[in-house]
């Protein structure tokens, strides 16, 4: 026990000594608050504001009340378009053509063809165009019932079933955005958090030819896996817990109740989060620990573990594709944590039970890395590769 | 005490070692010579446990590597081929690092520390972080965690590569009194003069086999020359080489 606190406390040394490599550790957590504040503040000035649309019109002249309600819907001709946005609305270039026989046609009652030209496919504008046509559609509407009022009909008649809308999304739903991202976030930060130290300690003590000396030492190669192996998981946890930190405190700067939306980590959420985080911080740090370990230097296993630091934000993704997921993407190592961040988020209860399978397994998993990696230390290639 | 039996090692189809045995006894300071490639570095890693013998064994104080290495290495103190310094730490903190692995503690290995710190002569640089040491500061660096446990048997693979004159004397005189004390030291070097006036015995090795053995004024006679290097070359360049 003694060998392994003196070789733990010489890891913790060299890490927070290094201060660069702890910065670029926890710029992460820096980062998280930062980008989830600006994207949510930008969703939600989507989802509250009506921007103003520009659309070219043919015969405006024929419909000024067509145009005036169209104005009320911030859907204006593009003769109004400011300057700094002109060039970008003529690229769009969307067309409604009101014909000339209009007024005349309105007047006799006969069906009014206007033509509404729009690139379709264009993902951009398809908020445009699906507004456009439900203010055209409002108008055509208002003009009917007046109509069929006039003609003393109850508009009653025109709607014989209805369809009634409930919404069953839970208040915080309208959040899950948010979420999600502090979720993917929180992962990235278990990932990339303790990344340096594990490479340092490991492929930067072999390139700098101390890792001979330990291992000529009386001392197993399982305690100086697992000295290395805390050390950067220490690390991933520090960052794991600022990144939670700060986000909570950015968001509450954000006025969420715009979109509807509430997002309270209280207490429970936080220590729950820890709960199933801490065992992916030390399962990051031996999957680093292993490939590390085996590369030549510092450079190459910087290489390797671009590939591994895919995972979290990869996982994730992958998941929201399935649609229907099977058992076991609960209890493997990343999917399991997603999957139960992702319900703890939606305030869906915790399944105690994968939580507990998915730590299990996680926790196996790191074992058997850190049993394979000093293992393979003791190999006589890794030996034999150090001079 | 060293003793090494018969050792075979081969990487693929190189012959690192084809049957090397030589025996350092405790009191002495035996100097391992050999060209480049000859398989020293190899053997002196057989006996750190780094890497497994094909064949052979190699005795720690009656202990066989292959069977008890962290026990083997508990007896050892090694100053390897390539080493490197921590350099986050400071010169106290690296020598205590290295005691506490060896199962130091409390004011026993505050006591081994400061006592080795003020045999190297190594009180101005001992609280300085290593980085930006010259070599002659790192070998002392790496000679006092080497030693600092007081080992039976010290293994030193080319100490003396790349320092100058006034280190390379403060280690000749530090393996003096280290001797004298009756540990068991082994030296790997290039360096003929050196051995010639550190080394009671010698051990030439050539194609992994030992190719003579004795003290510096043996190895002369029996090659019939008068200086070491002479007598060095002939013994591994000649095909009728001596017999050992």
């Amino acid at each position: 026990m003694n060998q392994f606190i003196a070789l733990y406390k010489k890891e913790l040394k060299e890490a927070f000594r290094d201060k660069r490599a702890i910065l670029a550790a926890l710029l992460m957590a820096f980062m998280a608050p930062v980008m989830i504040f600006g994207i949510s503040k930008f969703a939600i000035k989507e989802a509250v504001e009506k921007p103003p649309i520009y659309v070219s019109i043919q015969g405006a002249a024929f419909a000024p009340k067509l145009l005036t309600h169209l104005k009320r819907d911030h859907i204006l001709p593009l003769t109004a378009v400011p300057k700094t946005d002109r060039a970008l609305w003529q690229k769009r270039n969307m067309q409604l053509i009101i014909p000339t026989t209009y007024a005349d046609d309105l007047l006799a009652g006969k069906p009014i063809k206007l033509i509404f030209k729009a690139d379709y496919s264009e993902q951009a504008l398809s908020t445009p165009i699906r507004r456009i046509k439900q203010s055209v559609q409002y108008f055509s509407r208002l003009i009917g019932y007046k109509r069929i009022v006039m003609r003393g009909i109850d508009t009653r008649l025109l709607n014989p079933v209805q369809l009634e809308q409930q919404d069953t999304a839970v208040p915080n739903n309208n959040a899950k955005f948010i979420s999600m991202m502090l979720g993917l976030y929180l992962l990235m930060a278990a990932f990339m958090s303790g990344l340096s130290v594990a490479i340092d300690s490991s492929a930067g003590e072999r390139e700098r030819n101390v890792l001979e000396m330990l291992l000529c030492q009386p001392v197993s190669t399982t305690k100086i896996v697992l000295a290395k192996l805390c050390c950067a998981s220490l690390i991933a946890v520090i960052g794991v817990v600022l990144t939670l930190t700060l986000t909570t405190f950015a968001v509450s700067f954000i006025d969420l109740t715009k979109i509807g939306a509430t997002f309270n980590v209280d207490a429970f959420t936080i220590s729950t989060l820890l709960l199933i985080l801490l065992p992916i911080c030390f399962f990051s740090s031996s999957l680093q620990l292993f490939f590390s370990f085996q590369a030549k230097s510092f450079k190459e296993a910087q290489s390797m573990m671009s590939m591994v630091i895919v995972l979290p934000a990869l996982v994730p993704l992958m998941l929201t594709f399935i649609d229907n997921k099977p058992v076991w993407l609960n209890w493997v190592p990343i999917s399991g944590q997603s999957l139960l961040m992702e319900h703890l988020f939606k305030q869906m209860p915790v399944s105690w039970l994968a939580l507990l399978v998915t730590t299990l397994l996680t926790v196996m998993i790191t074992l058997a890395l850190v049993w394979l990696t000093a293992y393979k230390l003791k190999s006589e290639k890794i030996v034999l590769s150090l001079s | 005490m060293i003793e090494v039996n018969n050792l075979q090692k081969n990487f693929g189809k190189i012959h690192a070692l084809s049957g090397l045995s030589f025996t350092a006894k405790d009191g002495e300071i035996t100097g391992i010579l050999g060209p480049n490639g000859a398989g020293k570095t190899t053997c002196l890693r057989m006996l750190y446990g780094l890497l497994k013998a094909d064949q052979g064994s190699a005795l720690i104080d009656g202990i066989n590597v292959a069977e008890q290495p962290l026990q083997v290495r508990a007896r050892l103190g090694i100053f390897p081929d390539k080493f490197g310094l921590y350099e986050r730490l400071t010169a106290y903190e690296q020598i205590d690092y290295f005691a506490s692995i060896h199962g130091m503690q409390g004011a026993s290995k505050k006591h081994a520390i400061e006592q080795i710190i003020e045999e190297l002569e190594m009180n101005e640089i001992a609280y300085r972080r290593t980085r930006g040491f010259s070599q002659g500061q790192r070998m002392k660096v790496t000679l006092a965690q080497a030693l600092v446990h007081q080992p039976q048997n010290f293994v030193l693979d080319e100490p003396t590569r790349g320092l100058d004159v006034m280190s390379t004397r403060i280690l000749r005189r530090y393996l003096a009194k280290f001797k004298a004390k009756g540990h068991c030291i082994l030296f790997s070097s290039h360096v003929m003069q050196e051995v010639a006036a550190l080394c009671d015995r010698v051990i030439i090795v050539a194609n992994g086999k030992l190719a003579a053995e004795g003290t510096p004024q043996q190895l002369c006679d029996l090659a019939g020359e008068t200086q070491l290097e002479e007598a060095f070359v002939k013994i591994i360049g000649s095909d009728e080489g001596v017999a050992a």
